[in-house]
């Protein structure tokens, strides 16, 4: 797995593809930080709504970034789709990790007011919670199972819109709402992450039964 | 490795292989025939995992495949170092390709990118990934096309010392190199329906054509030019045939067949 992931890692790193939604992300966060960005939870909510679609398109970099044919190379020694699909969640779903990091600790250097220690836990859950439900959603919308840039680039656009109109009755809508309203439960956060991953598996599982029928 | 009764067909459209029987030993060396569209490729992907048949079912393939494909893609940003180090890592082995590379007398730099070899260079690399660490399976998509005279003959080499380590080797080749290695067997496919089925073409049987389209395990049956062509499943063409001669037809060709 570690090979594979190194593999396909390489393949990301030299599309310089990841640059694009990465400059995003440093850009907006900050400005987000610039200046006084509020009181701890609300300033976390921002961040989170942005590493949603963040996601979503890391997701689609990195499931994209290697050819098509090469890809097929890369299954057949891998042993799988399965295995294959398998290290392409992994390895966003590391990417999100390292994104998430980023945009906790980022605020406890730059913003005025106090961050204690389960702040930052929430901060940390709830980014996770958004980054892989994004990732998850990337990676559903990209190929195996749509194969055409401009569908994908769609289909990710319409989800993103779709999960901020539907406020709470989303994973994301929750983790922003719980936020936005300082009114956190940690189980329930928790709860939204085993979701989330749960929704990078079955990206995993739906991808490898469309790219056997394919 | 056997496949039992496989069938296969892309999203909607038509079926591209229909019942493929086919039972692969360890050493075997299995040449696919067959014209364009006739499903070769769709059988490579079958055999090598990258596609589940539509029916039919697929049993004991090896753990260790490798697949080399008909074209290598342009645009490959890794070296061939780096791909061929990467590729081997995945397989779980450590193994320096120089040797390989050198015997198929690959010109290229190691270092540079392969977008920049050219396309005998870089289809020697997808030859060189492929057969870099034993596999069980060996599934090769045309591997002689852009290979110069020289290199061909080395691969020729290359895969009798894979099927010596117990590889079975599957390939397709239009340029006919694969039949002259010895111990081929070959599989031929039709445009879909013949796909596995022995073709008869038999003379003196135009009056016969309904009562051996009605034989049992024949598939097609009409007439082509002066003489009559069936399709017939493998395992009934030798009583299709014995059927034919005691009607009065002469037998002028059988091909394919399970091998």
């Amino acid at each position: 797995m570690i090979a594979l992931l190194r593999l396909l890692g390489a393949d990301v790193l030299r599309s310089q593809r990841y640059l694009a939604p990465a400059l995003l992300y440093c850009a907006v966060l900050g400005m987000l930080y610039s200046g006084d960005a509020g009181t701890v939870l609300p300033a976390y909510a921002g961040s989170c709504a942005l590493i949603f679609p963040v996601g979503a398109w890391l997701a689609v970099v990195i499931s994209t970034a290697e050819d098509p044919v090469l890809r097929t190379i890369t299954v057949v020694t891998a042993g799988g789709w399965g295995r294959v699909l398998a290290a392409v969640a992994t390895l966003t779903a590391a990417t999100v990790l390292l994104f998430a990091i980023v945009a906790t600790a980022l605020p406890v250097l730059t913003n005025p007011h106090p961050y204690t220690l389960a702040d930052v836990r929430t901060g940390l859950l709830a980014h996770l919670v958004c980054g892989f439900s994004g990732a998850a959603a990337g990676l559903l919308l990209s190929r195996p199972l749509i194969t055409r840039t401009g569908v994908t680039l769609l289909a990710c656009t319409a989800v993103v819109v779709v999960t901020f109109l539907a406020g709470r009755s989303t994973p994301v809508g929750l983790a922003l709402w719980m936020l936005g309203h300082q009114d956190v439960s940690v189980p329930a956060l928790l709860g939204l992450l085993a979701l989330s991953v749960a929704l990078l598996a079955v990206a995993v599982v739906a991808g490898r039964a469309v790219a056997l029928r394919r | 490795m056997r496949l039992n009764r496989v069938c296969k067909r892309w999203g909607r459209g038509p079926l591209v292989l229909r019942d493929v029987d086919l039972t692969l030993d360890p050493a075997d060396l299995v040449v696919v025939l067959g014209g364009n569209g006739s499903g070769k490729t769709t059988l490579l992907r079958v055999l090598a995992g990258l596609a589940s048949p539509t029916s039919g079912t697929v049993t004991g393939r090896p753990a260790h495949v490798a697949l080399a494909p008909e074209r290598f893609p342009e645009g490959v940003r890794a070296s061939t170092r780096d791909y061929l180090r990467h590729l081997a890592a995945v397989r779980g082995v450590r193994s320096d390709p120089s040797p390989l590379l050198e015997r198929l007398a690959f010109t290229g730099e190691v270092d540079a990118p392969i977008a920049r070899l050219s396309k005998g260079n870089a289809q020697k690399v997808a030859l060189v990934q492929a057969l870099q660490a034993p596999p069980g399976l060996l599934v090769l998509d045309e591997p002689w096309s852009g290979l110069d005279v020289s290199a061909s003959a080395v691969l020729g080499g290359l895969l009798g010392e894979a099927r010596a380590a117990g590889a079975t080797v599957v390939v397709t080749d239009h340029g006919g190199d694969a039949l002259a290695l010895p111990g081929v067997r070959r599989v031929q496919l039709g445009r879909g329906a013949a796909a596995s089925g022995v073709e008869i073409e038999l003379a003196r049987a135009a009056a016969h054509l309904d009562a051996l389209a009605a034989a049992e395990g024949v598939r097609e049956a009409g007439p082509r030019g002066d003489v009559v062509r069936l399709v017939v499943d493998a395992s009934a063409s030798d009583d299709v045939l014995a059927r034919a001669l005691r009607l009065g037809c002469s037998v002028v060709a059988v091909r394919g067949g399970r091998p």
